[in-house]
């Protein structure tokens, strides 16, 4: 009957563990995985050409709410910190490129918007939810990410800009 | 110097940097100058301190490049590597956009072309496009290149070479060349025997 209970509460406190929420991975503190993707304007652009100045890459996905609305406020970014050495990147994960592409001409954002068909990227970068923005440093290391976008939330980024810009 | 030696020497540099790095972590700080005084020379402790320094970066750098060649021969052995290259030829007849390489039926690369990384080829650069292993014995590769051809229009154009992989390394080239008198641009695969 011990026996019986003290089996039961070591698979109970397993149990337990493993619904508990573990931290989300992350990659920062980690060297940016590289990749190449073609651009909406048909040009390829590799991510390690921008060793040496500030990256902002925002995965985003057409059919996401908050994907839509923080592109108007990376392009405010981008407009400002452009001349400073920061670099933002759009990477849309859409499968259907043709609608994504068709967005993002309407978009008319100033910033490169490039198109991810394959996993490969998503894998590497531990994609989950979308929007994810990371901010690479000039060494090549991610230096901050986050998940999701609210209203206003865009202050919160350009405090790191200015600090990795800075460096 | 075969491998099992390459690893014992490589322990070794380990085990003579960790005290030297310890030392300087030991190291006190300099002494505080007195106001008024006249800024002194560096003390010969100083620079011996820099050049033990400078000797330990150069030991880091070579101790990487060793370990940089011994990965390689860990993962990709002499016997069974497949190394592919590709180099350019062309002025006006193709614009390289991306390479996807085929060995046995199964892609083992897909590269996209930035315009920097073209114009790198176009001046006389050869990129190891590929590194793997491949058992002996006949294989087949078939290399797709895509790009913009003779006036501005798209272009895809495809190579195959069979081969006998044997004991030892295996290198390959791609070579993109112009084809002057019929205005079109040339694909081949060589085999540097």
């Amino acid at each position: 009957m011990r026996n019986t209970l003290l089996v039961g509460g070591l698979v109970l406190s397993a149990a337990l563990a493993a619904s508990s929420p573990a931290a989300a991975p992350t990659m920062v503190g980690k060297e940016a995985p590289d990749f190449a993707l073609r651009g909406l304007d048909g040009r390829n652009l590799r991510l390690s050409e921008f060793r040496g100045q500030v990256v902002l890459v925002n995965f985003w996905s057409r059919s996401d709410g908050d994907s839509r609305q923080q592109m108007p406020a990376l392009d405010r970014i981008n407009i400002t910190y452009q001349r400073a050495g920061l670099v933002v990147l759009g990477v849309s994960v859409d499968d259907d490129l043709r609608r994504s592409k068709e967005f993002a001409a309407a978009m008319g954002v100033s910033y490169p918007i490039l198109f991810d068909t394959g996993t490969k990227i998503g894998r590497d970068y531990l994609l989950q939810k979308m929007p994810m923005t990371i901010l690479v440093d000039r060494s090549g290391i991610v230096r901050y990410s986050a998940v999701g976008f609210k209203s206003g939330g865009e202050r919160v980024y350009l405090d790191q800009i200015r600090e990795l810009l800075r460096e | 110097m075969n491998l099992k030696h390459r690893i014992v020497s490589i322990m070794v540099c380990g085990a003579l940097l960790s005290p030297a790095w310890m030392a300087m972590g030991q190291t006190a700080p300099p002494a505080a100058d007195a106001p008024g005084a006249d800024a002194p020379a560096p003390p010969a402790g100083l620079k011996t301190l820099d050049q033990e320094v400078q000797g330990l970066k150069k030991d880091v750098v070579d101790l990487n490049k060793d370990l940089f060649v011994l990965q390689e021969e860990l993962l990709f052995p002499a016997n069974t590597q497949v190394a592919l290259y590709i180099s350019m030829d062309v002025g006006a007849f193709f614009a390289l956009d991306s390479v996807t390489v085929k060995i046995d039926n199964k892609e083992v690369k897909n590269y996209l072309y930035t315009a920097r990384e073209a114009d790198a080829l176009l001046k006389g650069g050869v990129q190891q496009i590929y590194l793997g292993n491949l058992k002996v014995g006949r294989h087949e590769l078939v290399a797709f290149f895509t790009g913009k051809g003779p006036v501005e229009r798209d272009y895809k154009r495809g190579a195959t070479i069979n081969f006998d992989k044997g004991v030892g390394a295996k290198y390959l080239e791609l070579k993109i060349t112009d084809r002057v008198p019929k205005h079109q641009p040339e694909f081949m695969i060589k085999d540097w025997e």
